[in-house]
């Protein structure tokens, strides 16, 4: 009996785990459904269905090992890379970030002007005859209405209540609504015009001012355009995603909305002078940062574990130190470079005896660049060659010396190809890594220097990945559509290089 | 004598000459913590003046909560260590064991999605838990469990080659063996592959342990209670105020956060050198 | 046997699965709440001032969520969706036409008893083509301050200081002349570009003067030469191009005059430092390089109407943000200068007074309609420390770069006044 339980006690681990999983996933697509979140909702259902068929039949072996990696990779990974292509599409940029409908809703409430005299009353929020009503006071000019959708009552101030700062408070037929009740009727107080004078309304701004306006931008859903309701002037969709003055293009409402530009952004790219010319720059010098990092890494990497690659006195204490670069947290070293790179005050200059102004001239800014890289990731390739030098077989080396080999014959030509077969893998993820190291970049230079003056965009540290981030989150205009449109197109261009780097160096046949 | 120095004279140069290199800039964020100025400024290498005020407002000032940032840290890289191991496993398994259709495809693919420059995929994950925590509070932006997620995602290309290389360095024979003895691909994976893997598994986790921990960009947008921050968010608040920067305190606080890596790192090495050998060796 | 199990499986699997599913729907949220976002240091004293009196606004619960950092802030400002995003943001004024054009922002309309108690300037920092979109709630400023035992009476005129700091160089061991050690080396250093004759903006009457180009690069270029740079077109050491270390230098005793904040005077106070403050003395004497000030705001969102939370968001940002009342108990935790002149007499300090002095012999508005650049062009922020970078670190030639910078400030100025 027990020995049965014990069998099956894997089986019935995976049963109970699957359905605690069943149970949890079903009870999030159902709040998903239940708020109205179908995308979401629907790749729940999705995920409900394909773990079923996987974990409760043996249709494919494989991907039992896979699913958990997959589910996680299309929700976080790829999903937001194909929302970015679709991105890429559109004219999204500062002036143009929401969605139509809310475009027009904001444009319909912007066009709401006050009058001349910018008149504001006290307000008091309550009903009148059982309709929703304020009473509203201009305690400077003592006049006092109450005021529905529909009628505007004017009174007399003697048959009020007032306060001591000249607010009417109470009046005949007006009950004021308690504070409770405010809160609960938010939508309808932000909501409603109350009557004023001819198109003149009362708006109320909070519960207790009133200010007169009037619409003068009105949004004609038939004919999908806004029309000034004083000088009569249109403003249609422009195409680009804004309504524009249809006597004056260059007279647009604001906000814009996202509009679909379809491939503008990727033929900007390629006819446009001043959109192509920096981004080629950022490019080639990502490449050369990518391959010199790299370089720069293992060949430190490697020279340390050669020497270290002996029982020398004081060995162990080397290896702890050198690994103490790898071991602190990364953000804290590329802040602290960042000071010790400072021109008066920084210990770099202090140590040289120098006066170099090191992230304002754009050579100095790349060489310090690769150095403080070249800091961060030694320690990882001495660990890995080390490693491997370990792990090389002897009797070789031993059978060139005896072969009259010297030592370094027998590094060149036996120890580093066997190391390099070993450790390209590697030097290729590692390359593929500093391709977007945005965090050095970002907080070592921010991209820097870039001479504004001479209209550069690109800093001269700039990699693919930090321009593309100023382009989409930067200070000045805010260009998502154009961003997403370069993040693409660097993608197609490292996945290619890659690519053929990858089969060329027959990385990956042991896959197939 | 003379051998002697020739051997091993330029090993203690290169040994010295990089340990300044390491050393260099860990020495000036130990003066900048006992500065009591709490500037970065390097004005002589000697200190001049010593105070632990940085050290002790860490732990006595009630805005700062570091030991639950710290907390908070510790925990959620953990679990991230622990569960993209288990996905990065599994897949470097499949993907050097298994035989199946559009493996090559595959393999390719994931190569090829991590490039994807993926700073403005930041706003897609933004908008996709807002919408999870407009269903799930609890796991959606601004949670911690709802970071976990969105760290997932990269589980299982992130440490795939490392793992690949030491699947392979199996032999292969072992896994007949167990087909012989009619093993499932399950049993082959959890009874043979999982055990052997230990050591290399231990290093990917810590890998990933400090990745995490490092991670600033997307804990940022995510963890803004200042109870729920990470310890990298929190210290580089420090730093990114409008209009001030408090070196001392960030430096302080970098030094105790580094303390358990470096521990972890410094006891763990011989282990972590021969985890990374293993899954190197065998090109 | 295993068949059985799959089975035994597969049913407790949809048993627990239809159980789990069905107890749990969505809970909906019971109060109303209006939801601030802030940075590090407002946050957590909002937070604290709310704790103490929360019911500025009865039947809304007020929710401050603090970000680790002013970046940290604008991240998630820039990033958020009606979904989960604010009803209030305390933020810089020059979030304000970013936010309108995107439809983040939603106008408020104050009534006149409001908008008296505070200043025209403070307003229009927080308007974008005529609509307002916030309350202002601190002022930022800055002011020259010089060290009393290196330098004994206030300078009279730019040249004065040079000359100063070129005699007591080597003598006293002196780092720099001037230097910014608040506000950085653009927002900062407008006083230093306009006491050497240049500017972002002219203003006339209290409105922008486009007529006037901003900059004479003759003119600059000349007073750049001779003030700020040696025989060899060199640097003389006087005004470095970047703001690191200022502030240590000054507390030194390294550097005689330095340009500082407001929101950080009591760094210098507790030094034992005078509040000597004043602006930037030109080239000629009674003249003075022009500072911007400018204010935070309280600023509402277009989301707190989606969330049917607006009305209670006014009433949040009238009733708190811009009463006395409210900036009072805010700014005595705060203690940034308060906007609100009511809360300005009772939470100033003499130092801040000192600030409001300078300011007042030499202010002028923050535009960030012009500032923050136009398409095609660049913005002010980025300009000028590129400008300071090319004439006094990279030995470009001032009177080219001073030409390009104009041309740029012009386009700017040009595109800026029309959103006003």
């Amino acid at each position: 009996m027990l020995e049965n339980i014990f069998r099956h006690l894997p089986k019935v681990l995976k049963y109970v785990f699957l359905a605690l999983t069943f149970s949890i996933l079903v009870m999030f697509i159902q709040s998903a459904f239940a708020k109205k979140e179908y995308e979401i909702g629907a790749f729940l259902l999705l995920a409900v269905i394909a773990i079923a068929i996987t974990y409760l039949t043996n249709l494919s072996i494989p991907l039992k090992f896979f699913l958990p990696g997959i589910l996680f990779l299309s929700a976080f990974v790829i999903g937001p890379i194909l929302y970015t292509v679709v991105m890429s599409t559109f004219q999204y940029q500062t002036g143009n970030y929401i969605s139509k409908s809310q475009a027009i809703e904001r444009v319909q409430m912007l066009g709401i002007a006050p009058d001349e005299a910018n008149t504001t009353f006290d307000v008091v929020v309550g009903t009148y005859k059982n309709q929703f009503a304020i009473l509203a006071s201009d305690s400077l000019n003592k006049r006092y209405l109450i005021s529905t959708t529909s009628e505007r009552i004017d009174l007399a101030s003697d048959l009020l209540t007032i306060n001591e700062n000249g607010v009417a408070i109470k009046s005949s037929d007006f009950s004021p609504a308690t504070s409770d009740e405010i809160a609960g009727l938010d939508r309808q107080i932000s909501t409603t015009r109350f009557k004023y004078d001819g198109d003149y309304f009362i708006m109320l701004e909070g519960s207790s001012v009133g200010a007169v306006a009037r619409q003068v931008l009105n949004y004609k859903a038939s004919e999908d355009k806004f029309i000034n309701l004083v000088d009569g002037s249109q403003f249609v969709d422009n195409g680009r995603g804004n309504y524009a003055n249809a006597g004056n293009p260059e007279d647009i409402l604001q906000p814009g909305w996202r509009s679909p530009i379809w491939f503008s952004h990727y033929l900007d790219l390629v006819k446009d002078e001043s959109v192509r010319s920096p981004l080629f720059t950022v490019f080639i010098w990502t490449v050369i940062f990518a391959f010199l990092t790299v370089l720069t890494q293992f060949a430190l990497g490697l020279l340390v574990a050669i020497a270290m690659n002996k029982p020398i006195w004081g060995r162990r204490v080397y290896r702890s130190i050198f690994i103490l670069p790898y071991a602190m947290p990364s953000i804290m070293s590329i802040l602290i470079w960042g000071g010790m790179f400072n021109t008066e005050f920084g210990a770099i200059n202090a140590l040289l005896g120098t006066d170099i102004a090191w992230f304002q001239n754009a050579t100095f800014a790349r060489v310090a660049v690769i150095m403080v890289n070249l800091w961060l990731g030694f320690p990882y390739f001495y660990l890995i060659t080390s490693g491997a030098m370990q792990a090389i077989p002897s009797e070789l080396s031993e059978a060139a010396a005896i072969d009259g080999a010297s030592p370094r014959q027998i590094f060149a030509r036996i120890t580093l190809p066997l190391l390099l077969k070993i450790v390209t893998p590697l030097l290729i993820a590692s390359f593929a890594f500093n391709f977007n190291n945005f965090n050095l970049i970002y907080l070592l230079t921010g991209g820097g220097p870039r001479n504004e003056l001479d209209g550069q965009i690109a800093g001269a540290t700039d990699i693919l990945i930090s321009y593309t981030y100023k382009i989409a989150f930067g200070s000045n205009i805010q260009d998502l559509g154009l961003a997403s449109a370069i993040s693409v197109i660097i993608f197609i261009i490292i996945a290619s290089i890659s690519l053929y780097g990858v089969r060329k160096s027959k990385v990956l046949d042991s896959f197939s | 004598m003379r051998k002697w120095l020739a051997d091993n004279l330029w090993r203690h140069a290169v040994g010295i000459l990089v340990s300044f290199f390491a050393l260099f800039p860990l020495y000036l964020v130990i003066i900048s913590s006992i500065n009591p100025t709490g500037s970065l400024q390097v004005s002589s290498f000697i200190p001049k003046e010593f105070s632990l005020n940085n050290y002790q407002k860490l732990f006595n000032d009630p805005t700062i909560p570091y030991l639950v940032w710290m907390k908070n840290t510790l925990l959620i890289s953990a679990a991230v260590a622990i569960l993209s191991v288990i996905i990065g496993a599994s897949s470097a398994f499949a993907f050097s064991r298994l035989r199946f259709k559009g493996k090559r495809f595959g393999i390719q693919l994931l190569f090829l999605v991590q490039m994807f420059p993926a700073i403005l995929a930041l706003s897609a994950v933004y908008v996709i838990m807002e919408r999870v925590y407009n269903f799930a509070p609890g796991y959606g932006l601004g949670t911690q469990p709802g970071l976990l997620l969105v760290y997932l995602g990269g589980a299982m290309g992130v440490n795939i080659w490392l793992l690949k290389g030491f699947v392979d360095s199996i032999p292969i024979e072992l896994d007949e063996a167990a087909k012989v003895d009619g093993a499932s691909a399950m049993q082959t994976y959890w009874q043979i592959f999982i055990p052997l893997a230990a050591p290399i598994l231990a290093v990917v986790s810590l890998l990933s342990f400090i990745g995490t921990f490092n991670e600033f960009i997307l804990a940022r947008l995510f963890l803004v209670d200042m109870n729920s921050r990470t310890i990298a968010v929190g210290l580089q608040g420090f730093i990114g105020g409008q209009y001030s920067q408090n070196w001392g305190a960030f430096a302080a606080g970098s030094i105790i956060a580094s303390v358990p890596i470096v521990i972890i790192f410094l006891s763990l090495q011989k282990y972590i050198i021969s985890g990374l050998t293993a899954g190197s060796v065998k090109g | 046997m295993q068949k059985k199990l799959i089975a035994k499986g597969l049913a407790s699997t949809l048993v627990l699965a239809l159980v789990a599913g069905l107890n749990i729907v969505p809970a909906q949220a019971a109060d109303k709440e209006l939801v601030v976002w802030a940075d590090e240091t407002r946050g957590p004293n909002l937070t604290k001032v709310f704790a103490a009196k929360g019911d500025w606004v009865s039947g809304y619960k007020i929710t401050v969520k603090s970000f680790s950092s002013f970046d940290a802030l604008k991240d998630a400002v820039d990033k958020a969706t009606d979904l989960t995003g604010p009803d209030i943001i305390v933020g810089a004024n020059d979030w304000v036409p970013t936010g309108a054009k995107n439809g983040k922002l939603a106008p408020i309309t104050l009534p006149a008893s409001v908008k008296a108690r505070f200043t025209a300037n403070n307003f229009f920092d927080l308007s974008y083509k005529g609509s307002l979109y916030g309350v202002p709630l601190d002022i930022n400023n800055v002011a020259m301050v010089y060290n009393e035992e290196l330098v004994k009476n206030a300078p009279k005129t730019l040249g004065e200081m040079v000359n100063y700091y070129k005699a007591n160089k080597d003598k006293k061991k002196l780092a720099a002349g001037l230097c910014i050690a608040g506000g950085g080396t653009s927002w900062g250093a407008h006083s230093v570009l306009s006491a050497l004759g240049g500017a972002a903006y002219r203003m006339k009457n209290g409105a922008v003067d486009s007529s006037k180009a901003p900059i004479d690069p003759a003119d600059l270029a000349k007073n750049i030469k001779t003030y700020l740079l040696d025989a060899n077109g060199k640097s003389n050491g006087f005004f470095p191009a970047t703001d690191t270390g200022c502030k240590d230098n000054y507390l030194d005793g390294k550097v005689p005059f330095a340009i500082i904040g407001n929101w950080e005077w009591q760094d210098y106070m507790g030094r034992g430092f005078q509040m000597n403050l004043m602006p930037v003395p030109g080239v000629k004497a009674g003249s003075y390089g022009t500072m911007f000030g400018s204010v935070s705001g309280a600023m509402l969102t277009s989301y707190a109407a989606k969330r049917g939370v607006e009305a209670g968001a006014k009433d949040l940002l009238i009733n708190f943000f811009a009463s006395t009342a409210g900036a009072t108990a805010y700014q005595s935790i705060e203690l940034r200068p308060p906007a609100e002149k009511g809360a300005q007499s009772k939470v100033e300090f003499t130092a801040q007074q000192n600030f409001g002095k300078a300011a007042s012999k030499a202010g002028i508005p923050q535009i960030g309609a012009i500032l923050n650049g136009t398409t095609g062009s660049k913005s002010y922020w980025d300009l000028l420390p590129a400008f300071w970078t090319a004439v006094l670190v990279n030995g470009r030639d001032p009177l080219t770069e001073a030409t390009k910078m104009n041309n740029y400030f012009v386009k700017n100025i040009t595109a800026g006044v029309k959103d006003l």
